[in-house]
């Protein structure tokens, strides 16, 4: 779906993109984590045909991206981490202005909005102004307006910068739904569980190169360590404090996973005896593995480092 | 494509209040007041000058020359006591003081003694001076030519001519006539024909300052780039703001038209009249449209936020309008202001308005400020294009 090889992106003398290859294949959700700075955006920049870059080769769709940028555009679709609409405007004004934009026949853009609105759950707001919608539903509006063309291919920048966690949540079903549809999502973010949540694939960007990329299981597998990792259902975080602060080889990584450290049978044994009385619900228990939080931390201060 | 970008335009400068003022209220009240505040100044009917007299003389001439000036529409009388302050305490602009032996001027070659003293307000200019001291020649004259006639008149009956002798007359509408060029017999120039021109210019130019606030906004939010993605190219965006601009500016010129020619009279003053050629005043309007878009286009790639695009936006526009002969009227320029003011693009729409509203103009006499007024636009447009493309790339 999306093939890059030897990618050279420089800013004066500046490299931003180290000779980078990456492969995105067709119906996957691929996130692309990296610090600030590591290159992320510019990649991004460089597949929407914003950023010229000055070596390498790139196509989407199996079709070279400068000479088919049009094309290649018409079935893509870029949700920036800004909400890039018109405040003043109503929901459907804003749905009719960007789909006119786009030259889609009347009959089909009636039916993309219909369905934008519908995974958006933006039906009862579409005559309300966007000023006056909460940050969620903004949010839900600016991936809705990446679905008027419907898009194979949806880039997602950030997506739920500064939302609640409810919001967030209903956005990421709305991204996984996407993988029902065979829609080729990219997703950057900061937020590991996110990326954990909903991807099936995953590249670690640092510095300008892709410093580690697969599934995300296969990147999360770590035969030498002794951490095990329990998956708990979503708990409140005083909660799990507490469960922490009585079992102090337990560490909380998120709201849905605990590491413990040390994988023998009483260990786990007590610390899910000890969940179980807090009423904390358990989903999975993966051994040999590490967090993706973990992964990335090591591997980017490990990058930094050597810088 | 286009009627997206022009819905959207519309919907976004009709829900701004301020844009809505600045584009359409302002150059409206604007007209109303600076046509009824001028109203006087194109009215040979009406007093331009408050004047009093002293008279030390109390003689038949000097109450002959009193009431020539009393019977000049251009000027009017007070009353004030023989222990009279300085003009502005009294309310007046000249104070005329008739030495006593005024009467001898009439009689005698050698009459130094018995000048008339004007005394003048400090704040009168040297126009209005003049003009009341030719009234007052003139009034000194009609007295001095019907002595001369009486006495003739008496010499002739005394010679048993009879009535036979011609007077020789100073009546000015017998000695010239006025004709305003491009105007027809007897027709004068109006304060209307001469500001509504000046504030339509101006208030196109107010387009500025919504249309950079917008575009800024949509660089800042990233929709640009957003649209970008969609296949947006410059051209098409900024003929997706040309447009929908030059729909609303004929408004505004249309609107300013009907205030001129319905709202203006209902206060008094004279309603506007389009002597020339409607194609002329299409012409002005469109070309000075795409200046005014091209310059606002070029200052919102230009500036950074919204608050720098209003506020430079505001004071290029005061200081064009300034230059051009808006505000003060070119005619009142010195020589090299007038000369200067040639480089504002206002004071070429201005002088195509003026060509249609007051000269009569056609297509061919406002060929020439049209063409400078499109090529300001495009000049404008090019560059504009040429700083969004660097800015883009530098941010990207």
């Amino acid at each position: 779906m999306i093939k890059i090889q030897n990618l050279l992106k420089k800013y004066d003398k500046k490299v931003a993109l180290n000779h980078l290859s990456l492969e995105i294949k067709a119906g996957t959700i691929f996130g692309l984590l990296g610090p600030n700075g590591a290159g992320k955006t510019t990649l991004i920049s460089i597949l929407n045909g914003l950023t010229k870059y000055d070596e390498g080769t790139l196509s989407v769709f199996d079709l070279p991206l400068n000479e088919n940028l049009h094309a290649i555009r018409k079935r893509c679709a870029l949700v920036p981490q800004s909400l890039a609409f018109y405040e003043n405007l109503t929901v459907i004004e804003n749905l009719r202005f960007f789909g006119g934009i786009q030259n889609i026949p009347a009959e089909t853009l009636k039916k993309n909005i219909d369905y934008a609105v519908e995974t958006n759950r933006l039906g009862s707001m579409l005559k309300q102004r966007s000023s006056t919608l909460s940050g969620g539903q903004k949010r839900r509006l600016n991936i809705a307006i990446g679905l008027l063309n419907d898009p194979d291919i949806l880039f997602f920048d950030e997506p739920t910068v500064g939302i609640d966690p409810e919001s967030r949540n209903e956005i990421l079903e709305t991204i996984l739904s996407f993988k029902r549809e065979n829609k080729t999502v990219v997703y950057t973010s900061h937020y590991m569980p996110e990326i954990e949540k909903i991807c099936d694939e995953v590249a670690i960007i640092n510095a300008g190169e892709i410093i580690r990329q697969g599934t995300l299981e296969s990147m999360l597998r770590n035969d030498e360590t002794d951490q095990v990792v329990i998956e708990i259902y979503e708990t409140p975080l005083p909660e799990l404090q507490a469960v922490c602060e009585k079992m102090p080889s337990l560490r909380l990584i998120s709201e849905t996973n605990l590491m413990l450290e040390g994988n023998s049978s009483q260990q786990v044994s007590e610390a899910l005896t000890l969940l179980e009385s807090l009423s904390v619900a358990v989903r999975n228990i993966r051994y040999g593995t590490t967090t993706l939080e973990s992964l990335f931390i090591s591997l980017t201060s490990k990058g930094r480092a050597d810088v | 494509m286009f009627k997206a970008m022009l819905i959207k335009e519309f919907l976004l400068v009709s829900r701004d209040k301020h844009a809505l003022a600045a584009l359409f209220i302002m150059p409206a009240v604007f007209i109303l007041i600076m046509s009824l505040a001028l109203k006087d100044v194109f009215n040979e009917e009406k007093a331009l000058i408050e004047y009093a007299v002293v008279d030390h003389d109390n003689s038949l001439e000097s109450y002959a020359i009193i009431s020539k000036l009393r019977a000049n529409k251009l000027m009017n009388e007070h009353n004030i006591s023989e222990s009279y302050g300085k003009p502005k305490e009294e309310g007046v602009q000249f104070i005329v003081v008739i030495p006593k032996g005024f009467k001898n001027q009439f009689s005698q070659s050698d009459a130094n003694n018995s000048a008339l003293q004007i005394e003048v307000a400090s704040d009168i200019g040297q126009s209005h001076l003049m003009l009341f001291k030719t009234q007052i020649l003139s009034s000194v004259m009609q007295t001095r030519l019907d002595a001369v006639n009486l006495a003739q008149e008496m010499q002739h009956a005394r010679q048993g001519k009879g009535s036979s002798y011609q007077k020789i007359s100073f009546d000015e509408k017998k000695m010239m006539k006025v004709h305003y060029a491009a105007l027809e017999e007897g027709e004068k120039p109006t304060s209307t024909q001469q500001s509504v021109p000046s504030w339509i210019v101006f208030g196109l130019f107010f387009v500025i300052i919504p249309m950079s606030t917008i575009f800024i906004s949509e660089r800042k939010q990233n929709t640009l780039m957003r649209l970008s993605t969609m296949n947006v190219s410059l051209p098409v965006l900024f003929g997706g703001k040309i447009i929908p601009y030059m729909l609303i500016n004929q408004l505004q010129v249309w609107v300013m038209i009907a205030v001129g020619m319905f709202v203006v009279p209902l206060f008094g003053a004279a309603p506007l009249t389009i002597g020339g050629d409607l194609s002329a005043l299409f012409a002005v309007s469109i070309a000075l449209s795409l200046s005014a878009i091209g310059l606002s286009i070029l200052i919102a790639t230009v500036v950074d936020s919204v608050e720098q695009a209003t506020t430079i936006g505001g004071i290029i526009n005061i200081l064009l309008g300034a230059i051009g002969g808006i505000m003060v009227p070119k005619f009142v320029m010195p020589e090299f202001m007038r000369e200067f003011a040639n480089v504002s693009p206002m004071s070429w729409g201005l002088e195509g308005f003026l060509d249609v509203f007051l000269r009569r103009g056609t297509l061919n006499d406002v060929l020439y400020e049209v063409t400078g007024l499109l090529l300001f636009g495009l000049v404008s447009l090019l560059l504009a294009a040429v700083v969004f493309n660097y800015k883009i790339r530098r941010v990207a």
